[in-house]
């Protein structure tokens, strides 16, 4: 279920303060001082899933895009590691 | 701080200078620690991985605080914070080194709670750690 909501590309003020249970009033203050990033399209405000990384994984977003390029390369890792255990 | 990381991220922080693990190793200001069995260990993994064996030995000396331990291990003493007897110098290595947190990507092996209950010591992950550090 997280992994279809961090699919969706971008949110409203008011659907993140929802889900932040927070005032709307508080997420366009967050907004103006650059706490979360959002895109201004003529009047309106959208803020995209990578502003709210946290929200889904618990980590900022470059935090998490970090984990996962270590995660590429860890099932081999592991794996190794565990051969040479056996024998240490 | 003190910390303690596991093999898994030293091998995870010579394959990618944009993951999480070098990141920490690298960027932050913490001395990690490590013991001489995860030495011994690491030298022998980064050969089958080809990795460059100057390499490994750079980021030994330069980045970390290595603690001897004494072998052969008790491990009955310690048996019950492992789910694989195999990974247990790892925990004996955090438990000796008075650390406050052992940085792993392989979470499964442990057993948090009990870790975290009887020596006080958190297990986290690169990003998670990273993440943590943020919160000040």
């Amino acid at each position: 279920m997280l992994d279809q909501t961090y699919s969706i590309q971008a949110y409203t003020p008011e659907q993140v303060a929802k889900m932040l249970q927070l005032s709307k009033n508080t997420i366009y203050e967050l907004i103006n001082r650059g706490e979360i990033v959002a895109k201004k399209i003529g009047k309106i405000y959208r803020i995209p899933a990578s502003s709210l990384s946290f929200l889904f994984t618990g980590l900022d977003d470059d935090l998490f895009q970090s984990e996962q390029e270590d995660k590429k390369n860890l099932a081999n890792v592991q794996k190794e590691i565990s051969k040479v255990r056996k024998n240490l | 701080m003190r910390i303690f990381v596991d093999s898994d991220v030293v091998i995870s922080s010579l394959f990618s200078k944009t993951g999480a693990a070098y990141l920490l190793l690298h960027r932050s200001k913490i001395t990690p620690i490590f013991s001489n069995i995860s030495v011994k260990e690491l030298k022998i993994v980064a050969k089958r991985l080809d990795i460059k064996e100057n390499k490994l030995e750079n980021l030994l000396h330069n980045k970390f605080q290595i603690i001897k331990l004494k072998q052969p291990i008790k491990i009955k003493d310690f048996r019950g914070y492992v789910k694989d007897v195999n990974d247990i110098h790892i925990i004996v290595g955090a438990i000796m080194a008075k650390v406050s947190f052992l940085i792993t990507y392989n979470m499964k092996h442990f057993e948090v709670e009990k870790i975290k209950r009887d020596y006080k010591i958190i297990l986290m992950t690169p990003g998670n750690f990273l993440q943590y550090l943020r919160s000040f």
